[in-house]
Formats: structure tokens, C-alpha cells, sequence
């Protein structure tokens, strides 16, 4: 029975004979991982098999991904997690309509609920004090009439001084 | 591992900024893993392995994620189909950056040689051995891997791997002792 590695002998045979043939027709990503992960039906696991013996390439990618498949993975470096994590914000950003002061103050959803009542308070008080502090509607409204007053009887007496030709 | 096979794709592939914070952090540990393991023989610089896992996620999000809408779950699990990618473009990433940045004049020229030594050897006639004791050969002797690393590539147990290399060498010393050429 054979050991766990090949004889010297079975390796001086296997290097006596010609093992490369025709590459097989092209294997698509999702087969291959079907194939690593033993779902694939017989007939369809011989084809991508026969792939595998004969691409080098695919060979080194099997073994790899394998192994690599089955062990603990290590941390990634925070660096590439806060870059890949950006790509996608900063495209949704983009594509986000601009919301205005308004439609954040006044919109419908409950986020940001505190900060919006909040804000709508102050303004609400502020505006409030300001026509407080300017004497409310009844004051505002007899400066406006005596000013409007003062300005008609000004306009009487230039009259009568200018068709008496002073 | 199992949290990358847990994530919820419908979300990610709307373009949904969280699902896709998630994504990255399930998927980064493989990623990365699977950048380094293969272009460790490549001799790249630390920026440019970043480079190339940061490639993985840009192919997985651009053009509307195209290639992430590409994967079935029906036909394999993400993780598995992740790490395959992820090598692809790795592989890519190296050689694109070697084509831009190797001079011909600096490969050392043990590596551009062909080896002049002229051996006689037999062809294996086709249908001699299945595609399997083909795989299990090349595996063992060209990728000199172990009988345990083939049966897990394999998912078959480390004894039918015996017996299928057997079974390929009695076959093949069969041949060439009755057809010596």
C-alpha cells in the first residue's frame, strides 16, 4: 500500500511519462466553487476534475483555496475595512436627494424626533420674545398709524407752502 | 465564516450602506487572507496586496454589483465563492502590476531559460486513467502535496486517495510493461 508520500519509484515512472493534455473547455467561478465545496453531481465534478488535472493554474488555485477554506482566518489590517467600507458609502451619498433645513425640520419619519422638536421650540420661543420685546400687535400697529399720520400732515404743509410761493 | 454565509444579499444588492458596512466586515478576513496567500510568491509590496484586496471589493460593488449579482447560493456557498474571486483578482492585480513594472532586462535569466534537456518520455494514452486518478497524480507528485491536503481538496477520505494512486500506478506500470515504446 502506499505511504503518504509517493515512492521513489512511482515518482521515476511518473516522470518518465508525458502528463500534459488539451486544456478542457472554460470553468465559470461559481462551478469551481460548487466543485471545492463537493456539490456538484458526478458527471459535472469529472469535467471541472478534468479541468483541474490538466491547468496547472487551477490546480494551485484548488489546493490554495482548500486550504485556506478550512483554516482560522486571521484579522485583516483596519485599513482595508475602512476603505472597502467607503466605496459604497460615498456612492450613496451621491445619488441621496439634498435635503434642505425645512424638509428635515418638518419631515414625517420619527428620526432625529428629539433634536427636530427641539429645534422647532427654539424657534417657536425666539419668535415669540422678538414680538414680545417689540411691544405685540396692538403697539406695533398705533406706531404704524401715527407715523403714517405724521406723514400726511407733513405732506399738508408743504402743499400750503408751495402754492403760497414761500 | 459563517457570518459572511449569513448575510442578507436582498439588502446588500439594493445598495444598502449597512448591509454593505456588514458585507465588509464579514468578508474582509477572507479576502485579505486569500490576496496574501496568493501573491505571496509574487515578492508585492504591503501597499500593493491592499491594493489588490481593495480591488476585490471594488469588482464585487461596481457597475451596480454586477458580479456580486452574479453568485447563486443555490450552487455554492458565499464564502467559497468569495475566496475564488477573491484569488482571480488577485492573480490579475499581479500580473497587471508586473507587466507595468518588470523590465525585461531585470527578470534574472535562470528564470526566462528553457530547461535544454532532452528526455525521452511515454505518452499516456487517453482514457488510461480517469480524470480523477489524473488529478490525484498531478496532485501528489507535480504539486507534491501529501495524501491528507488531496483528500480534503477532494472531500473524500485520505484512504480512498490511496487507493485510487494505487489503482492509477498498477494501471499505468500495467501499460507500459506490456507496451514498451
Amino acid at each position: 500500500m502506499s505511504t503518504e508520500r509517493p515512492t521513489q519509484s512511482d515518482r521515476e515512472l511518473w516522470r518518465s511519462l508525458v502528463t500534459d493534455r488539451p486544456a478542457t473547455g472554460l470553468v465559470s467561478d461559481l462551478d469551481f466553487a460548487a466543485w471545492l465545496e463537493g456539490r456538484l453531481s458526478e458527471a459535472d465534478a469529472a469535467r471541472i476534475e478534468a479541468a483541474v488535472a490538466t491547468n496547472p493554474e487551477m490546480r494551485r488555485a484548488a489546493l490554495e483555496l482548500s486550504e485556506v477554506l478550512s483554516m482560522p482566518l486571521p484579522a485583516p489590517p483596519e485599513r482595508l475595512e475602512v476603505r472597502a467600507k467607503a466605496l459604497v458609502g460615498f456612492e450613496v451619498e451621491r445619488r441621496a436627494p439634498r435635503v434642505g433645513f425645512f424638509d428635515w425640520l418638518f419631515a414625517k419619519d420619527r428620526r432625529f424626533a428629539l433634536p427636530r422638536l427641539a429645534t422647532l421650540t427654539a424657534a417657536v420661543i425666539v419668535a415669540i420674545s422678538g414680538f414680545m420685546l417689540g411691544g405685540g400687535l396692538g403697539e406695533s400697529m398705533a406706531q404704524e398709524r401715527y407715523t403714517t399720520t405724521q406723514s400726511d400732515t407733513s405732506n399738508d404743509l408743504t402743499e400750503f407752502l408751495v402754492s403760497d410761493g414761500i | 465564516m459563517a457570518e459572511l454565509n449569513q448575510i442578507d444579499l436582498r439588502t446588500l444588492l439594493t445598495g444598502n450602506k449597512r448591509a454593505w458596512d456588514g458585507f465588509v466586515t464579514a468578508a474582509a478576513p477572507l479576502i485579505n487572507t486569500v490576496v496574501r496567500r496568493t501573491l505571496a510568491s509574487y515578492r508585492l509590496s504591503e501597499e500593493d496586496v491592499m491594493d489588490a484586496a481593495q480591488d476585490v471589493f471594488v469588482r464585487l460593488c461596481a457597475n451596480d454589483y454586477r458580479l456580486l449579482k452574479t453568485y447563486d447560493p443555490a450552487r455554492a456557498g458565499l464564502s467559497t465563492w468569495l475566496a475564488v474571486v477573491s484569488r482571480s483578482a488577485a492573480v490579475d492585480h499581479a500580473r497587471r502590476r508586473r507587466q507595468a513594472t518588470t523590465p525585461l532586462d531585470d527578470v534574472p535569466e535562470a528564470n526566462l531559460g528553457v530547461e535544454d534537456r532532452h528526455v525521452e518520455k511515454l505518452k499516456i494514452p487517453q482514457g488510461l486513467l480517469t480524470d480523477r486518478q489524473m488529478l490525484v497524480l498531478k496532485c501528489l507528485y507535480d504539486e507534491e502535496k501529501d495524501v491528507s491536503e488531496v483528500a480534503q481538496l477532494l472531500k473524500i477520505d485520505a484512504q480512498t486517495v490511496r487507493s485510487t494512486h494505487h489503482k492509477a500506478l498498477l494501471r499505468l506500470r500495467a501499460h507500459f510493461q506490456e507496451e514498451p515504446q
